[in-house]
Order: C-alpha cells, then structure tokens, then sequence
C-alpha cells in the first residue's frame, strides 16, 4: 500500500527515512498520474520493508512540490538517505520503475 | 449484390473469422498489448510556461481547474510488423484432410498464425507487412496500418489458402529471401517468421546468419519453427514398408520406419539444437510450434512467456 506524504511530515516521512523512499508526484485530473498510480500501489507492497513508496499530491503540498521544482506530473524522485538520486518523468512501464529501484537497493 | 454463397467470400470469413476468434478468445485477456505500442502517447502534464505555444495546452483541464498545464506526448516506436512465411513445398507436409483446416500442414498453420498477428495488429492500429516465400519472394508488400492494407493482406492469405490444392510446391530459398527482407523493410521492425526451417541448401549457420542480419538492422526478431512433432520429430510411423517423398526436390526412398528411426531422430534432433541454442544468444526469440498443438496453446505459450519478459501483465 503507498503511502501519502504531506507537506507537514515529509522531512520525517522521506528526507530522514532509514529506507530508501520513491515519491509519486501527481495530481487528481491528471490522467497518465492515474495511468501509473497502480503501478504505484503495487510496489509498494511488493517492496514492503525495503522501500518506502509514496505518493505527493501537489494540489494539496505546493510546498514539497515546489521545493523539488516539480513542474511536470507525474514525476517519480527516488531518495536515498535524503537525497534525489534519480528521477522519471512521465508515465512509464512498471519494469522501468523496477529497474531504477533496484539500484536503489 | 453479395453472394453469400460464394466459397471464396465464405473461406475469407472464415478465416477472419478464427483469427477474431483467437484474438478475442484469450489474447483481450491478457491485460496489454504484449507488443509495445503505437502511434503517440499522453505520458505527462507539464506547467505552461508563459510564452510558449498555446496549441498544447490542455483546455478541458483549464475549463475544470483553470489550471494551465500542457499535455505531453512520448512517442513510442511505432510498431511496424514484418510477418515472413515460408510457402515451401516442404510446409505443405502433412497434408491430413481429416484435421481442422489450421492443422493439416504446416503451411495452413502458418497462414492461421499469420491471420491472427494480422487481426492482433489490426486492432492496436500498427503497421503489417506480409513476404511469403518460396523459390523466390512470391509476396512483399510494404507495412501499413490501413484498414485497407489489412483487408489486402488478409485475402492474400485467403488467395494462398485457396489456391494450396493445385499449388505448384516450389523448393525453399529461405536463406538468401531472408538477407533480401533485411535490406528491403524498414529498420526497427518487429520481424516474425514462420518456416518450418527446411532449406533445400540448410544449414543452421546459414540460417543463424540470415537472423543475425534482421537483429543488425534493429529488427526484433521472432522465430516459429513450426513442425508436426508427431511425425517429424517422434517419427512415429507404423513398422510397416513407406515410400518417403522428399516434397522440396522430389527424391524418393523406400524404407522401414523402425530401421531408421534412432538415426532419423538423432539427425532431427542435430538440425535443430544448434538453432534452438544459438537463438537466445542472438537475441532472437525461439519458439517450436507443433501443428497439432492448435493456435491457441501454441499462442498462449509465446503470450505468456512475452509478458514475462517484457515485465507487462
């Protein structure tokens, strides 16, 4: 099950996580984020207790999306002890996803 | 005025028919397409930077939000199709009258397949070519995704089918047909033979070569290697005397099946194992079609075995 992060708990929820964390940037009119939120879900348990998948609504945490210049949706960070080390842009397959979590790991 | 009647427009139908059938039997039921995609796209919505053209920007989302973002597109490869089959004297092999019409060569079955990819590709709007070879390239046309295009290449399928009884069987020359394809389509495509691998000059470097030529041209390559296991493999005929007919250049022998049975299986078994093994190394995808399998177990198994290696469901 993803996770929704907020403005308010990002810092503890992503920035100071042990595990590494992938954020879905996404928005609720924006069709390709609904193309790829499943693909979301379903990481998320798959990779239970080794990562931690989440999502961020920008309509409702303009900061955290501001802050990361979030100007494209869906966009995917992937952090590793509070750092971006990657990113997706768009909607893509889940085996792309995959392979860029992997090397999180 | 149709005439509903006519044989011609019944078989046409009729094999329209089995490949819908098929198509919509099992293939809709795996979630995705299990080749990637056509045509364009919407993958992301970016803000709208003040300036920049306004034909992108996605209106209804502003009618809703009046937020101003703008759509955009990532082109996939747009999938164009290359179906080779081989129309050798050999794939009319073993000609059972008695089985379904998609199960009595090797031939038919191979047309059958060809009508399924065809309707496959129909539906998800991407480009078909067909080459059907024999002593030479008998049929090439070029890939379109028209509806039209389709149509046309469907009934060549059907022209093919109807005309199999007083076919002249030609020797196979798959090998230098192959090299020719190569050079002729365009590159990247998805290139799917059906040969039944019996060249009249084969050797399995030959053919190893002619597949390494599509992969250099960025073709994704797959091979059905269709055969009637019972027969041509197991060999499995009755301890009783047989004329054999060589159907590519007519040669005959008479002989005991049994007497040969362990030398013939073991020289198949030869023809095919360096093929077999070589093809995942080359990046081309393998698979063994026996005819008596029917369409659907022979697709269900390449389906499946696709969306496991293209990570789609």
């Amino acid at each position: 099950m993803a996770i929704h992060f907020t403005d308010a708990e990002f810092e503890k929820e992503v920035l100071q996580s042990d595990i590494p964390v992938i954020v879905d940037f996404w928005a609720e009119w924006c069709g390709p984020c609904r193309q790829i939120g499943p693909i979301i879900e379903e990481l998320g348990q798959e990779y239970e207790g080794k990562v931690k998948v989440g999502k961020l609504d920008v309509d409702h945490n303009p900061g955290v999306a501001g802050q990361f210049g979030i100007r494209n949706i869906p966009t995917i960070l992937f952090f590793k002890n509070g750092e971006v080390v990657d990113k997706q842009v768009g909607a893509v397959p889940k085996r792309m996803l995959e392979e860029k979590l992997k090397n999180l790991l | 005025m149709i005439d509903l009647n006519d044989k011609r427009l019944q078989q046409f139908g009729y094999l329209g028919l089995r490949a819908r059938q098929v198509v919509e039997g099992f293939i809709t039921g795996l979630h995705k397409s299990p080749f990637h995609g056509f045509s364009v796209e919407f993958s992301e919505h970016r803000a709208y930077n003040p300036g920049e053209s306004i034909r992108h920007i996605d209106w209804k989302l502003f009618g809703k939000t009046e937020k101003l973002f703008v759509k955009r597109y990532e082109e996939e490869t747009n999938l164009r199709c290359r179906l080779i089959v081989d129309g050798s004297a050999s794939m009319l092999f073993p000609n059972i009258k008695s089985r379904p019409e998609e199960m009595q060569s090797k031939y038919q079955f191979a047309v059958f397949l060809s009508a399924v990819f065809m309707y496959l590709f129909r539906l998800q709007r991407d480009a078909v070519g067909l080459s059907i070879v024999t002593d030479k390239l008998e049929e090439h046309s070029n890939a379109k995704s028209t509806f039209i295009h389709h149509q046309v290449l469907m009934n060549i399928l059907q022209n093919h089918l109807s005309t199999l009884p007083e076919k002249e069987a030609a020797q196979s020359v798959l090998i230098p047909n192959m090299h020719q394809i190569a050079e002729r389509i365009h590159k990247r495509s998805m290139v799917i033979i059906m040969t039944d691998l019996f060249d009249v000059n084969h050797n399995a470097k030959d053919v190893l070569n002619a597949l390494q030529h599509f992969k250099h041209n960025g073709h994704e390559v797959i091979l059905f290697h269709i055969l009637d296991r019972q027969w041509e493999e197991h060999f499995n005929y009755d301890n009783r005397p047989y004329r054999f007919i060589d159907l590519e250049d007519k040669s005959t022998i008479k002989v005991r099946p049994a007497e040969i049975r362990d030398l013939y299986q073991k020289k198949f078994a030869e023809l095919t194992h360096d093929i077999k093994e070589q093809c995942p190394k080359y990046g081309v995808d393998y698979v063994e079609a026996d005819i008596q399998d029917g369409l659907e177990k022979t697709l269900l198994g390449f389906f499946a075995k696709r969306a496991v290696k293209t990570g789609r469901s």
